[in-house]
């Protein structure tokens, strides 16, 4: 970062680009290091490459790979976002096994995506040459400490576990990489390639599964049964740490606990592909679509969660097209859409001069009942947890304040791990909260492997993959509402004369990444900086705390401009 | 030792920042860029950037294996340079710890060698002022010394300062390389390849024009294998890389994906899919694998394992040049498959038939020729063959084994085994075996 003296110890710092997360991402930011607080806190989206605007006028087939390639982080989540708009506009369903496959990608995406974040992005800022550094009273504490999860994850000393996730030469950073690499071996099978899967289309999926891709896949499924008990196990101790060591951690990249999800992993049975009935079988998800505000859970119907959202541009460069009437001033179940519901939105670039007070960020801002949202892997779990709306799975129950996670024997025991929504929410318990995702998501992998294994074995109709469809000559609409790895994916689009009419994508990181809207108020990952103190006792002007605030929220920003 | 640079088209030239001069006239090793005079290149700078880009293209890097990305990071490979890297996802530090090094490379003081690799492509930003703002931008601070802007630096120009002094400049992906789908038909940004940025004319300071490596994502091997070959001969213990008319590693791209594809077979035979998840070839679901340069389902994905095809899923041509546009709508037959696929299934048919018959015949042991019978109890087998197929036989043994030794007549004089259909012989009666599943196994 680079810092330029103001008044007294405020200092105008620009992170630019904020290295360890997805894409262009820098924020600017009014440090008071003497005081060690962040007073005014600008995040940058510095980026745009048009999607929607190259996704009008095509062929809708060629929604899903175009779609797909705004974002190499989650772009199995585009493309399966981009799937769903399809079947709705389209009239059409895949069988149950299609929508198994599906889930399976979408899990094994996680599996890759999970420890690659939670190690290379967000666990070198708790390694030992960071710790060292910036709080070594902190690393000499960490050297008394033993590790209580040491049986399950092998590290004696808390001063272990930063040791191994220095980057590039700890244990923990590599063994990520590799496992990272043998959950996207597993994915190929049936996706073909990583990222920007090769096999989606409307009505299902174009693998060819069979016995060989069932065990490969099995084989690695069930590698991430010990994996993901050691995960858990060394971000507890982690966070347990630093905030027995340190309260005041817990105000590192603290937020309200407030949460957008549209749930993934769809029910074989349930899915149907139309607007009118998304109420239930989004309900039926292996994670549970809603909104949480200040930790209170506010719906788990995904249509009002797509009502809700509307996209604001006053501090991005884009102008406003509101002007004109509303394509849709109702969903398809008659619940009304604002002006600025993404349904009806234009995409009207306007590159320009980076202003704080004017414009700034090629993030929109987009808000759920006019409120700034998070989004991400822990929505996934606040909102399967808070709901109790999971039906009855094998390995997984949510009590209403947490999710219980029973991760079955492989060389570690079987471990019963519960991930519980906690009182102060901020980067500490974000971190944590992943690890827990990655087990949820090794779960529901597990689970429809064993769905599929059955699914083929009864044969039929149900075990096929792809359903037919003809592209509807007339105006119809789809809205792909989706989970997506790393949370809230949602792709409107608008068919005229069999051609895309209006594109439009939302991701996660747009929520969390957004700018300030029209009435001021910051986005999320904006107010987390805010919030942040700095507690570096050697080296406060470094501002670890910010960028372990900002890192946290495990942002995506091509995702999040496209 | 002497090696011939004219596939680049003349002299290796003199390498600016460093020093040393690397030329037809010095041809072992690199000496002077971060080695001795005359040994070996000890580190390489790369500085990975991103403009236009999805970041797909650092996630497959991240799945390369042949090396890998810590093999090449932490220097574990023998006689390749250790690789310090500069990549906005990696990094440690942020904001100018991750820029400094490259403003120094812009101001020629990094005083070592440096690969630039570009991820995304190029948008016209260079069209306007920089007044007039940016559509991709990486660090702050402007470019001067004295520079006290707080705008953004837009990426062209990092991608046009570092241009000179590269020793040489990779574009990773197929928006790098072709555009992609950033450059594609509607787009308002004006995005362009890194060729079409730099022009004809670029040579790196080696001497090499823009080295291309395609893909939407690409193979992670296909890139860091590049990586290393050229390493390996920059060290002087390996050739000079073999690069195609349009800068493609042309080992890995010379070749059509059809011709490697596990499903060619299906095309050879006449046999199409009829819908999305059939196994065989995909043409007639809109697959172009026959005309497009790929190498995905020979190296596969990652680690060898997936590749389109091989998950049954239609090829797009994302390695192409004319991806998207010339391949769109995707999932739709491509026309010249009506007329290749047409007669394939002619063709094909006859061919098919004849080799069936082969396996029908390789499907037997000899054993079960001699005695008239097929002894499996998976299926009622009576392995009489006809005559048609006796006869059939008798010529196709008779052209194979000639001019060596026929097999088959010696099968003919082998005794049968005495101890066959053991149980029989025994008297035991199979059918009332105990029922070691009992109820575990339900009647369909």
């Amino acid at each position: 970062m680079s810092a330029t003296r103001a008044a007294d110890d405020v200092r105008e710092m620009d992170f630019d680009p904020v290295t360890r997360v997805a894409g262009a991402l820098s924020f600017q930011a009014s440090v008071d290091v003497g005081g060690g607080r962040v007073l005014d806190a600008s995040a940058l989206a510095t980026l745009f490459r048009g999607y929607e605007v190259i996704l009008e006028g095509r062929d809708p087939r060629d929604a899903i790979f175009v779609s797909s390639r705004a974002c190499g982080v989650s772009g199995g989540g585009h493309a399966t976002a981009s799937a769903l708009a399809c079947e709705m506009a389209f009239g059409i369903q895949p069988p149950p096994m299609g929508i198994v496959a599906r889930n399976l990608m979408a899990a094994l995406e996680c599996l890759y995506d999970h420890p690659t974040s939670l190690f290379t992005r967000i666990g070198p800022d708790y390694s030992e040459p960071v710790v060292r550094e910036t709080n070594p009273e902190l690393w000499e504490r960490a050297l008394q400490t033993a590790a209580p999860g040491r049986g399950t994850h092998g590290f004696e000393l808390i001063a272990d576990i930063m040791t191994a996730l220095t980057r590039f030469s700890g244990k923990l950073y590599t063994e990520a990489l590799h496992r990272g690499r043998r959950a996207r071996e597993a994915y190929v099978l049936i996706g073909g390639k990583y990222p920007h899967p090769q096999t989606l289309a409307p009505g299902g999926i174009s693998s060819t599964i069979d016995t060989q891709d069932m065990n490969v896949m099995l084989m690695r499924v069930t590698e991430f049964f010990d994996y993901s008990k050691k995960v858990v196990a060394v971000w507890d101790d982690v966070v347990d740490f630093f905030l027995e060591a340190e309260p005041r951690f817990r105000e590192v990249g603290a937020g309200p606990a407030s949460f957008i999800d549209l749930g993934q992993w769809d029910d074989p049975y349930a899915y149907d592909g139309t607007f009118e009935t998304a109420t239930a079988w989004a309900q039926r998800r292996w994670s549970t679509p809603g909104a949480i505000v200040d930790g209170r859970l506010r719906t788990t119907d995904v249509q009002q969660v797509n009502m809700g959202v509307e996209e604001f541009v006053d501090h991005s460069f884009y102008e406003s097209w509101t002007s004109q009437a509303p394509r849709l001033r109702s969903d398809p179940a008659g619940n009304p859409l604002s002006a600025y519901h993404p349904s009806n939105k234009e995409t009207i670039p306007q590159p320009g001069q980076t202003d704080p007070a004017r414009k700034y960020s090629w993030c929109t801002a987009p808000r759920w009942d006019r409120q700034p949202m998070e989004t991400g892997a822990p929505a996934r779990l606040w909102m399967t947890a808070l709901a109790r709306k999971l039906p009855h799975r094998s390995f997984m129950e949510p009590t209403g304040s947490g999710l219980r996670l029973a991760v079955p024997q492989a060389w570690l025991p079987t471990a019963e791990l519960e991930w519980r929504a906690p009182r102060h929410w901020g980067a500490l318990e974000r971190n944590r909260a992943h690890a827990y995702a990655l087990a949820q998501a090794t779960l529901v992998a597990y689970e429809n492997l064993v769905l599929g294994l059955d699914l083929m074995r009864r044969g039929g109709p149900d075990a096929g993959v792809f359903t037919h469809y003809k592209i509807p000559k007339g105006v119809s609409h789809g809205t792909g509402l989706w989970g997506g790895t790393r949370g809230y994916t949602s792709h409107h689009m608008t068919l005229e004369s069999q051609v895309i009419e209006s594109y439009q994508i939302l991701g996660p990181s747009t929520f969390t990444m957004s700018p300030r809207d029209g009435q001021g108020n910051p986005g999320p990952c904006e107010a987390a900086v805010v919030a942040t103190p700095l507690l570096s006792t050697a080296n406060p002007e470094r501002c670890i705390d910010v960028l372990r605030a900002i890192r946290s929220f495990n942002p995506s920003m091509s995702c999040a401009t496209h | 030792m002497t090696y011939d640079p004219s596939p680049f088209g003349g002299k290796l030239r003199t390498v600016p920042y460093a020093g040393a001069v690397f030329g037809a006239d010095y041809p072992v090793g690199l000496g002077g860029l971060g080695g001795s005079p005359d040994g070996p290149l000890n580190e390489v700078h790369v500085f990975w950037i991103a403009g236009m880009s999805c970041d797909g293209c650092s996630i497959a890097a991240t799945g390369a294996t042949n090396p890998s990305v810590e093999d090449l990071l932490l220097g574990r490979v023998p006689n390749l340079p250790k690789v310090i890297l500069h990549h906005p996802v990696l990094n440690p530090g942020a904001g100018t710890e991750l820029t400094r090094p490259m403003k120094k490379a812009v101001e020629g003081n990094l005083g070592a060698p440096y690969v630039v690799v570009l991820e995304g492509s190029v948008p016209d930003d260079q069209a306007f002022p920089t007044e007039l703002g940016y559509f991709s931008a990486m660090g702050a601070g402007g470019f001067d010394p004295d520079s006290e802007t707080d705008q953004p630096n837009r990426v062209t120009d990092w991608l046009w300062k570092l241009a000179p002094g590269a020793a040489a400049y990779v574009a990773i992906g197929t928006c790098a390389t072709w555009g992609g789908i950033p450059a594609a038909a509607g787009n308002i940004t004006g995005s362009m390849s890194l060729t079409d940025f730099l022009g004809k004319d670029y040579r790196s300071a080696l001497g090499v024009p823009v080295v291309n490596v395609p893909g939407c994502s690409p193979v992670g091997d296909n890139f860091t294998e590049t990586v290393a070959a050229v390493l390996l001969f920059l060290q002087n213990l390996a050739p000079l890389p073999k690069f195609d008319e349009l800068g493609r590693p042309a080992w890995l791209f010379e070749e059509t994906v059809h011709r490697h594809c596990p499903k060619a077979g299906y095309y050879e035979e006449g046999v199409f899919a009829e819908q999305e998840g059939d196994n065989e070839c995909l043409v007639e679901i809109g697959c172009w694998g026959p005309v497009v340069q790929c190498n995905i389902v020979e190296r596969g994905a990652i680690n060898g394992m997936g590749g389109c095809m091989v998950a049954g899923g239609a090829c797009i041509g994302c390695t192409m040049p004319g991806f998207p546009d010339k391949y769109s709508p995707f999932y739709k037959a491509p026309p010249g498959s009506f007329i290749s696929g047409g007669l394939t299934k002619i063709n094909g048919g006859a061919i098919r038939r004849l080799r069936r018959m082969s396996m029908k015949s390789g499907n037997r042991e000899a054993l079960w020729d001699s005695v008239g019978e097929v002894p499996s109890g998976w299926a009622d087998d009576k392995g009489k063959p006809s005559a048609f197929d006796k006869t059939n036989a008798f010529f196709y043994k008779k052209l194979q084994y000639r001019g060596s030794v026929h097999q088959g007549k010696r099968n003919k004089k082998q005794p049968l085994p005495a101890s066959r259909d053991i149980l029989r012989q025994k008297g035991i009666d199979h059918n009332q075996g105990t029922d070691v599943l009992g109820d575990r196994v339900r009647t369909r």
